[in-house]
């Protein structure tokens, strides 16, 4: 019987790795069938038990996954032709989520260059929610 | 192609002696890219930032068991993970999977305070599972830079197609140019050297399944 979804992909969703549509769709179907949940279930299973896959351990790691410095380059159109070529199936056809942030992260700070009052206050607003847990840290 | 840059460790470091400018620029210069993974999924910015806001929390209690040697943005996207799953289940968005608790395995030790397993079972079994995994890595990472080096791009997309999206042969063949048949060399190629080094290593073979499924 073919299932609806493979094992990589369903390792991926449990590793929130999927692209957004993708995820969503496991998430549908995971409220009305049952064989997914099923799926999802042995797989966690396998995972318990130590078993590993090629995926994850890839995937984690981040094992192909260009440098900060290469998207950068990506985004200038400054990379050998077939680096860039690489970086973009990396991004678009593997649909690396963390490199895609990171691309967005760059181009924006590229846009905003400047002025950037509202980061500022928004990184303002992280630092007084969090360094109370620093300063305990402190004594 | 990814690298730790030796500066994270420094800024953790410092972090880790409670220097609030270190965990400035800390934020400043992660913020950005968890945003945008966040984002990505939630798509609203509010909720985005709560979750960015939640995961800065979780890795300063997390530090005393982040292990420096660990890339730090893969560290910090790994807890942006966590927390977005964790969004989307009090949202009602994410179903809850039974025997779950492997869905936190990929957190390392920042989240093992609290859960619902037995310590000791988990850190020896994961210690276990964190040399294996370390085994592939390496193996893995050195024929990624052999491809790198050589200008093999293509196997390189192949392998990735096959083993971190998994495609079938033929859709993989379709995707890159290639015959099937060529796609079934390198897989074989591939994993007889991933095998390979599973013996030489006196690992066992049951917790790499995927590398003895025949063709």
């Amino acid at each position: 019987m073919s299932r609806a979804f493979t094992t990589t992909e369903l390792e991926a969703y449990l590793d929130e790795a999927l692209q957004p549509e993708a995820m969503e769709r496991i998430e549908h179907a995971l409220r009305g069938d049952d064989s997914v949940v099923q799926q999802l279930a042995e797989i966690n299973a396998r995972r318990d038990a130590g078993v590993h896959t090629l995926g994850a351990i890839w995937r984690r790691a981040r094992l192909s996954c260009p440098s900060r410095d290469q998207l950068g380059s990506y985004l200038l159109d400054a990379l050998p032709e077939e680096l860039a070529d690489y970086v973009r199936f990396h991004l678009e056809t593997v649909g690396c989520r963390y490199c895609q942030a990171n691309l967005a992260d760059l181009r924006a700070r590229l846009e905003r260059a400047g002025s950037d009052r509202e980061a500022d206050s928004r990184q303002k607003r992280y630092f007084q929610s969090s360094a109370g847990y620093l300063k305990k840290r402190e004594k | 192609m990814s690298t730790a840059p030796t500066t994270d460790s420094l800024l953790v470091e410092q972090i880790r002696a409670g220097k609030p400018e270190a965990w400035n620029q800390l934020i400043a210069q992660y913020e950005g890219r968890l945003l945008a993974f966040a984002e990505s999924r939630l798509r609203g910015r509010s909720a985005a930032e709560d979750v960015v806001q939640e995961t800065f929390v979780g890795f300063l209690t997390s530090l005393p068991n982040y292990d420096s040697r660990r890339p730090l943005e893969g560290y910090l996207f790994s807890i942006c993970a966590h927390k977005l799953t964790d969004f989307l289940r009090r949202e009602g968005r994410r179903p809850v999977i039974p025997l779950s608790s492997s869905a936190r395995d990929s957190a390392g030790a920042w989240d093992l305070p609290g859960s619902a397993r037995h310590a000791s079972s988990i850190l020896r079994s994961g210690e276990r599972r964190s040399l294996e995994a370390a085994a592939l890595v390496e193996a893995v990472g050195g024929e990624i830079e052999r491809w790198q080096q050589r200008g093999d791009w293509q196997k390189m997309k192949c392998i990735e197609l096959l083993f971190v999206c998994g495609m079938p042969n033929k859709r993989v063949a379709e995707q890159i140019d290639l015959s099937e048949q060529q796609v079934a060399n390198i897989k074989f190629d591939f994993l007889a050297k991933l095998r390979s080094l599973v013996r030489k290593q006196n690992l066992s073979v049951d917790v790499f399944p995927e590398l003895y499924v025949p063709e």
